[in-house]
């Protein structure tokens, strides 16, 4: 529930930047987008386990779903390896990061 | 066999073409008339077979199997006269070519024609409807390129020709699968022999249409006649082939061929004989209207077309013969009309009526097989247009329907014939009429003249001989009607009705013929308000403006119009969900806690700061926030490997955003009030449904099986005690290889942009300053705090990030957790440098990218020893005494990770931080130096930028 | 053939590309490993269309791990075909990289190599996530190509091809969470049937099927490719004409025959969508003024042929949809090498800017028209025998609307291939053009387009003449492959057997 929440929100608040002018906030909204989906990735394993999936360290039985953890971290570098290339976008070329067309 | 190795042989001919061409030039036709006479001998062979024994001769051969294509070959009666037509003809006109042409090149002249008389001959014999249509595509193509190889002026007349000829073919297409599908096979005689065709009328109706389409497109039938005239463009030659004896038949020999099937279906017979004889009606008028000979002939092909479209559409035994024999009259004289226009327009210079005159006194010969031939069009005795011509009125005489039908075909059929009388005296007298003004033109060569007089003269022997004919029309009768006729052709068989109809055209025909002038004032104007070729242009420009217009709906660059969309999808999606709903499970246990609300405000204040910011450093220090709220929230799920990752990376992340925010404008781009609402929405949108698909599909059932096995085996399997780490390094080092290789090419590709494309000048340090006092500033004196922390502090980093690579697999930690680590040490290290000119570490990024991803792809190779890719191996290292380290290459793997990623960090933090920025289009690393001497770079306020002139970068696009 | 080598395809670029990125000198040696890369990819493709010969399925656990936990690799029949038909292409547009130039950046190479081995992966994994890694493998380099190569306006064409990319995959990384939320698994085996029994996972994977159908460039999302494919260099446009979009409308046929089991509930959607896809895509391609952008307006077209195959679920549908699918991918790759060929000689891709080079360049002019005759579905093409077998699928599933705008759209799809034809191919040539051209390169006074520049056109449009001539063969495969599709056990089998 409050995971859902958590994720509509940034979602929300990710598609509004990314729909807005200029490089630089639709690469913000997409930091933002890539947050909701990885959230949805481990909210994807059980949300009611919320041990660390450590052994020895921690009771297996309360433990999380370390496979959508694994997807998450997958997700986060691939999200990261983007964004810097899209504000190198941003910063590459003449004028500023505007990305209305030019008439 | 003998039809396979003719085609064959045809297709040969084609190929030798070009190579006869370069040793013979335009002479290059004799040999190939004379092929195509020794081609036309072989299957001669066999004609008698075929006529007097009612024998077909067939081969078969598998094409797709796979979807019940063959190539199935079978000659009958009907095929064998189009035979005569495309060999006969077609060596004709091969030999006129030799002559009629300049000297020099005709290479693609003669392969296109050699190809099309291989295609045509191709299609009166294929017995498969597949490969039918493809003959019948294929004698499009050569036309299309016959016409537009005539120069400039031919090539609109050439597309147009091919589209709407091409259109034709499709409908032939549909007529083709439909037939298939609902017959269940694909060979022609076998589906003309199914029962469907009376018990299912609709589908009979269905392929009629689409038969009658493709026809009259190809047989330039009322309302697509228009495209003969405009084909005239080609050469002569090509005319007097494709455009009056052989291509423009092929619409007659499908609706002959199709007869069986069809005859007795009414919209046949109603749509066949009324725009069969409205064609011919119209065409002749278009003819007595024109000047231009080759224009005239072309209008009366049209009007010819015509009748036969009729009479085959009358469906009678005596209907079809009458199709047969003036299809064959008419191939002769008309072929014979364009050689003698041809020969005309080459000695003249001139093919117009108006200017023409007299030319009987200098070139008898030619005028001599004109009028012979124009007799026979005019259908007068004894030539052999004159029998055909009366066979299609006993034929119209039969018009199936009510009693007024036949002697109302009959009429117009008359009238029809009158104009075509009164156009054939038009050519002759126009032509070769009246005084003789060019007194010093001579006869051309009697070779010239040879094919001509051939046909004009065979047109005169048949018409004496016309018996010899029998057999093969009475064949054709029988392919076409399925009963055998009892054709006896002779000039004269007794007063029967059709006598009385040829002697009122001739006397009509005469009258109108006296009456010429009165007949050209009268007929002097647009017979239409509209011009066919008008109409297509009309049609062709409008499509291509609805195109343009289809376009505009996408026509831009800025992302927003694009990146709405998928959202729309997504809500559709939504709401299908919720409307159509999906019983989800209840929460086996509650996923909520207390904690949880506090973040969601943390979140909320920090994505509303985002939306609201107008300043880029505002919006970025609030997506700092954002990031660390999001890492509490991985650490409060229990996912301190992904909390520790997300907050790295959002250092990381903050930091390459500032080196490219200090190139940027301080504020963001204003954006309309309108703009702003529509995004709202969207976002609200795409808000609630993350929510809902969120909320409804995950967390409502127990771990999953996989995740169970991970916990319970991930020790025992890998040695490792951080699950988390175990998938990423041994169950799914797969996904970790391409997640690296991803970062690494991020590296990559940032540098080979900027070497393409540059990067904007750095020149808005002071203003970054005040917010990071760094080295971005890079004022010296505002940098003494981080500098004296960031030198204890960096190598520390890079120490605890190989701590952290080690225990990685044990503990939270391993190859990324550990290099964003020491990234971070980098960060500092860059961030705290005096200068930004001191600051870039010089290491070859680049090589330790390269080498990362080597370095973990080849350690996966390793596994192949123990059996596969990425298979870890393990070996415990004695180290001192008993004590011994467990080895696995997972951790060697984990070291490709590393050192990719710290190139990667190393990369952006050198190509991004630098001031200046010179294109060079070649990426390598070791050729890029910051531009400013360091003593600028001391300058407090760090405005140490040269004049923006020289740091704007060159586009690769201008260099090119 | 043991199937643990099936990483191959991935293990070998990769490593190439990595040597490439650091090996500067001789750029002789570069090319090599390059083309030579590829052409090992392509001879290993084809010895696994002859492994998947009759329905055989090659699987294997990466790492051995046991199934279910392991990411497995997996190629049958139709994997294989997509494997050859990938490697075939990645090789002819490196070699017209190396003719046109592009080569001579630093990072082509390498790009080039990675992007294929993500081809290659998201081709042969079985695992949802996987399969996203992969197509994140397959598009960074694409990023890159498509902003470091072309004209003035590759930036701002490259800001939206990673944003709407981006954004893509952002929402199939959400539906692939999704899955696993509701089933508890993203193998694409242990979904099998899912689909179609579950609802909550059929949502899930809607929201996949979606990210997939964007990145398809389906109607209405199709305006992006149009934007985006005609600013980079020629070489690259083919490269992803071939690549990218066909990577996306695999994985749909596979996905919707494997968890959704050829549901037959939604197929209407499809039929309808698709129809659209082709009309707006030709009406598109027909109003453009430039050869490439004619041509990436096509390719939004021809998906439309491509997925209705898919659309009409049943042995004739899929194997002439595969048949298209495959047809589809070298003609157009073709298309665009020719027209390329002429733009990097003549410097424009502007009808009429260049005119009457059929004399002058015969060679790049017949394979163009062959190419292009093929395209619209005239035999003898490839195209042909497409275009039959779909038309009859349509008709056989009385989809008889489908079939007419098929049909229709053939006409228009030729129109518009006239157009190019008849503005650069024919009428008068450009005097000024020459000179300009022949000053470039002196003494070339006929023809401007170096062989090297013209072969890789050419070779492919000799491929469409041969696949419609000697149609049977592929359709053979294809047929193989529509089965491995109608029935997925074998394919389940041979991932969690």
């Amino acid at each position: 529930m409050t995971l859902a929440l958590f994720i509509g929100v940034l979602v929300a608040g990710g598609v509004y930047l990314v729909l807005q002018r200029g490089m630089v906030r639709i690469t913000f909204g997409f930091v933002l987008l890539s947050h909701g989906a990885n959230l949805m990735l481990i909210s994807a394993g059980v949300a009611a386990r919320r041990d660390e999936p450590l052994v020895h360290l921690s009771d297996l039985a309360d433990a999380a779903d370390a496979l959508p953890q694994a997807f998450a971290l997958t997700a986060i570098v691939i999200a990261f390896s983007i964004t810097i290339y899209m504000l190198a976008l941003a910063g590459a070329g003449k004028g500023d990061d505007d990305t209305e067309d030019r008439t | 066999m003998v039809l396979p190795l003719v085609l064959s042989l045809l297709a040969l001919v084609a190929l030798a073409a070009p190579m006869l061409d370069r040793f013979l030039g335009r002479a290059a036709g004799w040999p190939l008339a004379v092929v195509f006479l020794l081609l036309g001998a072989i299957i001669a062979v066999d004609a008698p077979r075929i006529v007097t024994h009612g024998e077909d001769i067939e081969f078969s051969a598998p094409w797709m199997p796979t979807f019940d294509v063959s190539f199935n070959l079978l000659l009958d009666g009907t095929g064998l006269l189009f035979v005569v037509l495309v060999l006969g003809v077609g060596a004709l006109i091969m030999g006129y070519s030799a002559q009629y042409f300049s000297r020099g090149k005709h290479a693609d002249y003669y392969f296109l024609m050699s190809l099309f008389a291989a295609a045509m001959f191709g299609l009166v014999i294929a017995d498969d409807v597949v490969l039918l249509f493809v003959f019948w595509e294929l004698t499009t193509i050569c036309s299309f390129f016959l016409i537009g190889r005539t120069g400039l002026t031919a090539n609109k007349p050439a597309v147009r020709t091919l589209l709407l000829t091409a259109a034709g073919g499709l409908a032939l297409l549909a007529a083709v699968i439909v037939m298939i599908v609902h017959i269940g096979t694909a060979q022609l005689s076998v589906i003309l022999a199914d029962p469907a065709w009376q018990e299912d009328p609709a589908f009979a109706t269905t392929v009629g249409v689409l038969i009658i389409i493709a026809a009259f497109t190809k047989s330039a039938q009322f309302p697509f006649h228009y495209w003969l005239p405009d084909a005239m463009a080609a050469s002569t030659p090509v005319s007097a082939y494709l455009h009056a004896a052989a291509m423009v038949k092929a619409g007659i020999y499908l609706l002959m061929r199709f007869s069986p099937a069809l005859a007795d279906n009414v919209t046949w017979n109603v749509a066949l004989i009324g725009f069969g004889l409205l064609t011919a009606i119209i065409g002749a008028l278009f003819a007595l209207q024109r000047h231009d000979l080759k224009e005239l002939l072309a209008y009366s092909t049209v009007s010819q077309l015509g009748f036969l479209v009729a009479v085959i559409g009358i469906g009678t035994p005596a209907a079809l013969a009458a199709a047969g024999v003036h299809t064959l009259a008419h191939a002769l004289f008309k072929a014979t009309l364009f050689m003698l226009v041809g020969v005309i327009d080459r000695e003249v210079g001139s093919r117009d009526i108006r200017r023409l005159t007299g030319l009987r006194r200098v070139m008898p010969i030619t005028a001599a097989l004109a009028a012979l031939s124009a007799l026979s069009m005019a259908g007068v005795p004894p030539l052999l247009g004159f029998i055909s011509k009366e066979k299609l009125f006993a034929g119209f005489l039969e018009a199936p329907g009510p009693e007024f039908a036949g002697p109302l075909v009959g009429a117009v059929a008359v009238v029809g014939a009158v104009l075509t009388f009164a156009y054939s005296f038009r050519i002759v007298y126009g032509a070769f009429g009246g005084p003789t003004t060019q007194t010093k033109l001579r006869e051309p060569s009697l070779v010239l003249l040879l094919p001509a007089a051939v046909s004009s003269i065979a047109g005169l022997v048949l018409g004496f001989y016309a018996g010899w004919l029998d057999l093969l029309i009475d064949r054709i009768v029988l392919d076409t009607r399925g009963i055998p006729g009892e054709v006896h052709l002779s000039l004269w068989h007794g007063l029967a009705p059709e006598v009385y109809m040829s002697a009122i055209t001739i006397a009509v025909g005469v009258v109108l013929f006296v009456k010429r002038e009165a007949i050209d004032r009268l007929l002097d104007r647009p017979l239409f308000p509209v011009t066919g070729v008008g109409v297509f242009e009309r049609c062709f420009d409008g499509t291509i403006a609805l195109g343009a217009r289809v376009g505009d709906l996408t026509r831009t660059n800025a992302p927003t119009r694009h990146l709405a969309l998928p959202v729309a999808l997504i809500a559709v999606l939504t709401g299908a969900v919720l409307v159509g709903g999906i019983g989800v499970p209840p929460f086996p246990e509650p996923v909520t806690e207390p904690v949880d609300w506090l973040l969601i405000g943390l979140l909320v204040v920090g994505i509303v700061g985002m939306v609201i910011a107008k300043s880029r450093l505002a919006a970025l220090a609030l997506l700092g926030v954002v990031g660390f709220v999001v890492a509490l929230f991985f650490f409060l799920l229990g996912a301190p490997d992904v909390g520790l990752t997300q907050l790295l990376v959002e250092v990381l992340t903050v930091v390459v955003a500032v080196l490219i925010l200090r190139r940027l404008p301080t504020l963001f781009h204003p954006t309309s009030r309108a703009r702003k609402g529509f995004a709202a929405v969207v976002a609200l949108i795409a808000g609630s449904a993350a929510a809902l698909g969120t909320y409804a599909l995950t967390g409502r059932r127990e771990i999953s099986p996989a995740g169970e096995y991970f916990l319970r085996e991930a020790e025992e399997d890998t040695g490792g005690t951080n699950v988390v780490n175990t998938i990423l390094v041994d169950y799914r080092a797969l996904d970790t290889l391409g997640e690296l290789t991803v970062l690494g090419i991020a590296g990559l590709i940032i540098i080979a942009v900027l070497d393409s494309s540059g990067l904007l000048p750095g020149d808005r340090g002071s203003r970054v300053a005040t917010f990071s006092g760094t080295a971005i500033g890079s004022a010296t004196g505002n940098t003494v705090l981080a500098r004296t922390v960031g030198r204890w502090l960096a190598p520390l980093l890079i120490l605890l990030s190989l701590y952290l690579l080690l225990r990685g697999h044990d503990e939270p930690g391993g190859g990324f957790i550990s290099a964003l680590v020491g990234g971070a040490g980098f960060a500092l290290a860059y961030l705290s440098a005096p200068s930004a000119a001191a600051a870039p570490i010089r290491w070859p990024y680049v090589g330790l990218i390269a080498s990362g991803i080597g370095l973990a792809t080849l350690t996966g190779v390793l596994g192949f020893a123990d059996g596969s890719f990425l298979r870890p191996l393990h070996a415990d290292v004695p180290l001192f005494g008993d004590v011994t380290y467990h080895f696995t290459t997972a951790l060697v793997f984990d070291v490709g990770v590393y050192l990719a990623v710290i190139g990667v960090i190393i990369a952006a933090l050198n190509r991004l931080g630098i001031e200046e920025y010179e294109v060079t289009d070649r990426g390598s690393m070791d050729n890029r130096q910051p531009v400013p001497p360091d003593g600028q770079a001391e300058s407090p306020g760090g405005q140490d930028t040269a004049d923006p002139a020289e740091t704007t970068s060159v586009a690769g696009g201008e260099q090119r | 053939m043991n199937s643990a080598l099936l990483a191959v395809l991935v293990i070998v670029p990769l490593l190439a590309a990595a040597l490439l990125v650091v090996m500067r000198e001789p750029v002789a040696l570069r090319r090599v490993i390059l083309l030579g890369t590829n052409a090992f990819a392509l001879a290993f493709a084809v010895w696994l269309v002859v492994e998947t010969w009759g329905g055989q399925v090659l699987g294997h656990n990466i790492a051995l791990w046991p199934d279910g936990i392991a990411i497995p690799f997996v190629a049958d029949m139709f994997s294989a075909l997509m494997v050859v038909v990938t490697a075939l292409l990645s090789l002819v547009c490196s070699a017209f990289g190396v003719a046109s130039g592009d080569d001579d950046r630093h990072y082509f190479a390498p790009l080039v190599l990675t992007l294929s081995a993500g081809v290659y992966g998201a081709l042969l994994t079985a695992d949802l996530f996987n399969l996203f890694v992969f197509i994140e493998v397959m598009l960074l380099p694409s990023y890159g190509l498509i902003a470091m190569l072309g004209g003035m306006s590759r930036l701002s064409a490259g800001r939206l091809y990673v944003t709407m990319n981006l954004l893509t995959s952002t929402i199939l990384l959400a539906g692939v969470a999704l899955v696993y939320g509701a089933a508890g698994t993203v193998n694409i085996a242990e979904l099998a049937g899912l689909g179609k029994e579950s609802p909550v996972v059929g949502a899930a994977m809607g929201a996949v099927l979606i990210a997939l159908s964007i990145k398809a460039a389906v109607v209405p999302v199709h305006g992006w490719l149009a934007r985006t494919y005609p600013y980079t260099s020629p070489a690259v446009t083919a490269l992803f004409s071939g690549l990218h979009t066909k990577v996306a409308i695999y994985a749909i046929y596979r996905l919707y025959a494997v968890i959704f089991d050829g549901d037959s509930r939604y197929l209407w959607i499809g039929v309808l969508v698709m129809s659209a896809t082709m009309l707006i895509g030709v009406l598109g391609a027909v109003g453009e003024e430039t050869t490439r952008s004619i041509l990436a307006f096509h390719m939004v077209s021809q998906i439309g042929y491509i997925l209705l195959g898919v659309a009409l679920f049943g042995p004739i549908g899929l194997m002439a949809g595969i048949f298209y699918l495959l047809h589809h991918m070298i003609v157009k790759a073709s298309l665009f090498l020719s027209t390329g060929a002429v733009e990097v000689a003549y410097g424009t891709n502007e009808l009429g800017r260049i005119s009457g080079i059929a004399r002058t360049e015969p060679v790049v002019a017949a394979a163009f028209l062959g190419a292009a005759f093929s395209l619209a579905g005239l035999p003898p093409f490839s195209g042909f025998v497409a275009k039959l077998t779909l038309v009859t699928a349509a008709i056989s599933e009385e989809q008889i609307y489908a079939a007419v705008i098929a049909i229709i759209v053939s006409l228009l799809t030729l129109m518009s291939m006239l157009k190019i034809w008849k503005g650069v191919f024919w009428g008068r040539a450009h005097e000024d053009e020459v000179h300009a051209v022949s000053a470039r390169k002196p003494g070339a006074l006929l023809t401007h387009i170096s062989p090297s520049l013209a072969l890789p056109g050419l070779v492919l449009a000799a491929v469409t003449l041969s696949l419609g001539v000697g149609g049977q063969l592929l359709l053979a495969l294809s047929e193989q492959a529509a089965l491995g599709l109608l029935d997925p056990s074998a394919y389940i089998e041979a991932v969690i057997g």
